[in-house]
Parts: C-alpha cells; structure tokens; sequence
C-alpha cells in the first residue's frame, strides 16, 4: 500500500506499544489461562466486556512467571474489576 | 562673367562629385565657394548652389559627417553654445548613471539576501515541520499529548460496540505458520481487550521473526492503542516450537465522539512477520 505514489494522502504510522513488547511464553506457562479466554470468547460469542476476568487472570499468570512486567491492574484499564472485590468486602462488613 | 558662371558651375559638380562620394574634401570645395561669390553678380547662381550645398551638406549629415563647415551653411546653433549645452546634459546624464548604478546596487543586494533566505528556510523547513506535525498530530504521527494515564481514568462507552477483526500475514521468506487464535473480537471504547495470535516453527532451525501491525480503515488507527503485544521487537522461535502471542489493546473512548468514525463498526487489526537477519536493526516507527 505504500507503493503508490499518492504524496497527498495520510500515511498510516504505526505506534509501538505503550509498555514494549511481550516476552514470548516458550514453556507454555500460562497456556491454561489462555485457554480458559478462548473458551469464554467463543461461549460468550466474542464479546470481551464478558471476559475480562479470564483476560486478567492471564496477565496475572504472566506476571507471575516474569512474562510481563508487574503493574497494578487500575493502570491495565481492570480498574472497575478491582473495586468490586472491595464493594464486596465492605458488604462483608 | 560667362567664366564666373562657368567656375561656379563646375564648382557645384566637384561639389556634388565630393558629396557623392562622401569625402571630406567637401570641406575644401565648399571653402572655394566664398572666393567665388567674392567676384561674381549672378545671384540665381548663387542661390542655386547654395541650395545644392545644403543638400550636399544634408547627405553628409545623414551619412554622419558633422561638419564643422557645414554648420556655418545649416541653422543651427553655434559650436560654443552646443557644446556648452552638451556638458550640462552629460554631467545630468551622469548623475543620473549614478543614481542607476546605485540602485541596481540596492536591488542587487535585496535578491541576493532574497535567495540565501529562501535556501535556508528550506533547510530550517524540516524541524519546522516535524514540530508542527507533532503539534497538530498530522499525518497520523504519534500527538506528544498521548499519555498512558489515560488508561486508568477511561470510562468505556457501552453503546458503540466495535468489532475487531484480526488478520496475520507472514512474509514470503519466513517459514512460520502465523495465525490469530480468534477470527474476531466485540469490544466497547474504553475498554481493554486481549487478542491471541499462534506462531510455530515448522523448521529445524531457530528462526528470528519481527513483526509489524496495521489497522484498517486508517484513521481508526489513530484510536487504536495497544498497551503490549509482540510487535517491533525481535522474536526467537526455537525448532518445532509453537507459542501463543497476546495483543492487550483498547481503543480510544474519543473514537465515539469523532463524526469521522461515526459510520466504522469494524476495526481490522493486520499482522505482518518478516524474517529478521542478524545484526538487522529495523527503525523504531515515527520519529526517532
């Protein structure tokens, strides 16, 4: 796409990432996380907003084996997942 | 006084002859004349070669033969005051080939200022406008602005439900079978999303794989933000090995408030492998 010849158009700059890259899981340590999304993915017909406790469970196994580097879970965006285990603590009380 | 006539007439041919032949000699000829008339009565005569000397001295003119002689038998104004004239007229002239000169000079030196300015506004174009393309956020390059606090405070819009497609490509030369773990995702902006791609390498040699994404159509790219996943940084697959990449992503929650992105329901996120050579150091994307 980027043989053409068009000078006036926008060309599409690619980002890298916020946080770099992920190391590659070569010992397949957090394949079982992984495979508990993929399984909420298709039963849930592909909708993420019904998955994102498996999704956080598996960078929670990344984190833990150094796959990934350790982050509190507000700045990955799970932040509305993270009050509801205090909402029911104070329930609790 | 038949002779008179007669040397007066031959007079008036030599004279003619001169004339015609364009000599100077005229100037002797027309000096006999006086030493004629001196002696002679026949004023037709005289008038007519008078006549025929003002034309003679007309054709001399015109071929331009100025005379000294010839100006005592044309109206004119005397040499004294002609020349007097003419010097007033050069030093005016010269005046004013000084004010000329001086002002080419100006003009001069203004285009030559002209020039080297323009050359070094094209060398100072380049920063100018990298620093205006980050200013404005032009061309899709990353806006200085973008900070990665935003994914702590973002709300996700639940009324717009994106679809994300995913697509991988390997490049002719590698040998990996890549491919995405799920053909597609319903995401909301605002929302982190966690996407698998699968690589293996049927080989039986390490192979270097670096990867580079797009995401169609392009000005969701802009929106597009991914907080990790495998891209621009070399990977190392080991012979016969298999391994799952994740893609953590979400998009922008400006996306709903764009009128641009107001019809795209469908964000497609593209996957390119290329093999990496040793001691290959590609570019980081945007400016470096």
């Amino acid at each position: 796409m980027s043989t053409a010849m068009n000078f006036g158009t926008k060309t599409f700059r690619p980002r890298p990432p916020d946080k770099g890259a992920f190391p590659l899981d070569h010992f397949g340590e957090c394949k079982s996380f992984k495979e508990t999304y993929m399984r909420c993915l298709k039963d849930n017909r592909f909708d993420n907003s019904r998955c994102r406790v498996e999704s956080k469970e598996y960078l929670e196994c990344r984190m833990d084996r150094q796959l990934m580097a350790k982050e509190p879970f507000e700045k990955l965006g799970f932040k509305d997942l993270m009050e509801e285990p205090a909402k029911e603590n104070k329930a609790k009380f | 006084m038949d002779e008179h006539v007669s040397t007066l007439h031959s007079a008036f041919v030599t004279v003619n002859h001169t004339c015609l032949k364009g000599h100077f000699t005229s100037n002797s000829s027309i000096m006999l004349l006086p030493f004629l008339l001196r002696g002679c009565t026949a004023k037709h005569y005289v008038q007519q070669v008078l006549s025929g000397t003002r034309l003679c001295i007309n054709c001399c003119n015109i071929k331009g033969l100025a005379t000294s002689g010839g100006q005592l038998f044309l109206r004119r104004t005397p040499q004294r005051f002609l020349n007097q004239s003419r010097g007033a007229k050069t030093h005016k002239r010269k005046h004013q080939e000084d004010d000329w000169k001086k002002r080419n000079k100006t003009v001069l030196t203004y285009i030559a200022a002209a020039g080297v300015g323009m050359i070094g506004l094209s060398y100072a174009a380049v920063p100018l406008y990298r620093l205006y393309c980050q200013a404005t956020g032009l061309g899709g390059t990353a806006v200085a602005g973008h900070n990665a606090d935003q994914v702590e405070t973002m709300k996700p819009v639940r009324e717009r439900i994106i679809k994300v497609t995913f697509n991988a490509d390997t490049h002719a030369s590698i040998q990996w079978n890549f491919r995405p773990q799920q053909s597609e995702i319903y995401v909301v902006p605002g929302e982190t999303a966690l996407a698998f791609y699968k690589a293996r390498n049927p080989t039986d040699k390490p192979v270097i794989g670096i990867s580079t994404y797009n995401v169609v159509p392009f000005e969701a790219g802009q929106y597009f933000n991914k907080i990790q996943c495998f891209c621009f940084e070399e990977q190392r697959l080991n012979p016969h090995e298999e391994v799952d990449m994740p893609v953590f992503f979400y998009i922008d929650p400006e996306f709903d408030d764009d009128p641009r992105m107001a019809r795209v329901d469908t964000i497609t996120l593209s996957y390119t492998f290329f093999e990496a050579k040793e001691g290959q150091r590609l570019p980081l994307p945007g400016y470096s």
